[in-house]
């Protein structure tokens, strides 16, 4: 009897089914992105809104790195449905805080995958996870750069510009 | 020759499933219904009944609930189904996913053997 889910996919279905889920999460991140980018604009802080709105726009590509690797090795990729994403915020400052949160979680979720990926052998995936694993890295660091500058520079009204200014510089 | 390449893979009180290695298809048989699917579209067939709550079919005593309708348009498969009949079908569903995983599972560890059903 013929092996038809080896002869169709590479993918073996719990790794499928991750692999949507992290799609989904990214594309989550992206949404958030976008809602923060907006509550900064309409906020004044147009330079921060510049650069989350290029956060958002790095998310969905990161959705759709992993949609069409689903697609390349044979398997389903689900379009995934976002609720709703908060969009207000309490403070300049609290942007920053949730986005750090927002990192540290899909971290979490590729280290998940990448575990996973060892369990059932899947090496494929593994290797094709490792572009995130680094990105990630870069990702937190930007984000806890962010926070770091909230320490160094006081949220007074000439603060707070100096903050968009050097916030919208991380990672250049 | 089609019939030769037919293995079973489970079998329930409302049906059979049999794998078909000429057409790489996965036939269904319940009731008096006959679909053949791919292997991906059987996995996402399942996944679609598996969806369906069966606790509001259980407990909501609505008239709506009595059935609940499984449509897989693609394969002519559209059935009113009842909470008994859902369950049966499940069953079928799942343990054909076990007997295709159980087949892919021994091609990976036994490698390139011919493996026989019978």
């Amino acid at each position: 009897m013929k092996d038809l889910v080896r002869l169709r996919t590479s993918l073996k279905e719990e790794i499928e089914i991750v692999l949507n889920a992290q799609a989904k999460m990214e594309a989550e991140a992206s949404q958030k992105y976008l809602a923060m980018a907006s509550w900064l604009d309409r906020s004044g802080y147009e330079k921060t809104a510049e650069y989350l709105y290029k956060q958002a726009e790095e998310e969905r590509e990161h959705f759709l790195k992993i949609f069409k690797y689903i697609t390349e090795v044979g398997g389903t990729a689900l379009t995934p449905t976002i609720g709703d994403v908060q969009q207000d915020f309490v403070s300049f400052k609290n942007v920053f805080e949730l986005a750090l949160q927002n990192e540290i979680a899909v971290t979490n979720a590729i280290n998940k995958i990448v575990a996973k990926c060892r369990e059932v052998n899947d090496y494929a995936t593994e290797e094709f996870m490792m572009w995130f694993v680094k990105e990630q890295r870069e990702e937190e660091r930007n984000a806890r750069r962010a926070l770091e500058l909230f320490e160094l520079i006081d949220e007074s009204a000439a603060g707070k510009f100096t903050l968009d200014k050097e916030i919208a510089k991380i990672g250049e | 020759m089609l019939h030769n390449s037919l293995s079973e893979l489970y079998q329930n009180s409302k049906g059979t499933t049999w794998q078909c290695d000429l057409t790489h298809r996965i036939f269904l048989k319940f009731g008096e219904t006959l679909t053949a699917f791919k292997v991906q579209d059987f996995f996402a067939f399942r996944r679609k009944v598996n969806r369906v709550n069966i606790h509001e079919m259980i407990f909501n005593l609505s008239d709506d609930y009595d059935y609940e309708l499984v449509e897989d348009p693609r394969h002519n498969f559209s059935h009113k189904l009842t909470l008994c009949e859902i369950v049966q079908l499940r069953d079928l569903l799942d343990g054909t996913k076990f007997s295709i995983d159980m087949n892919s599972m021994l091609h990976e560890v036994l490698g390139e053997v011919e493996l026989v059903i019978q």
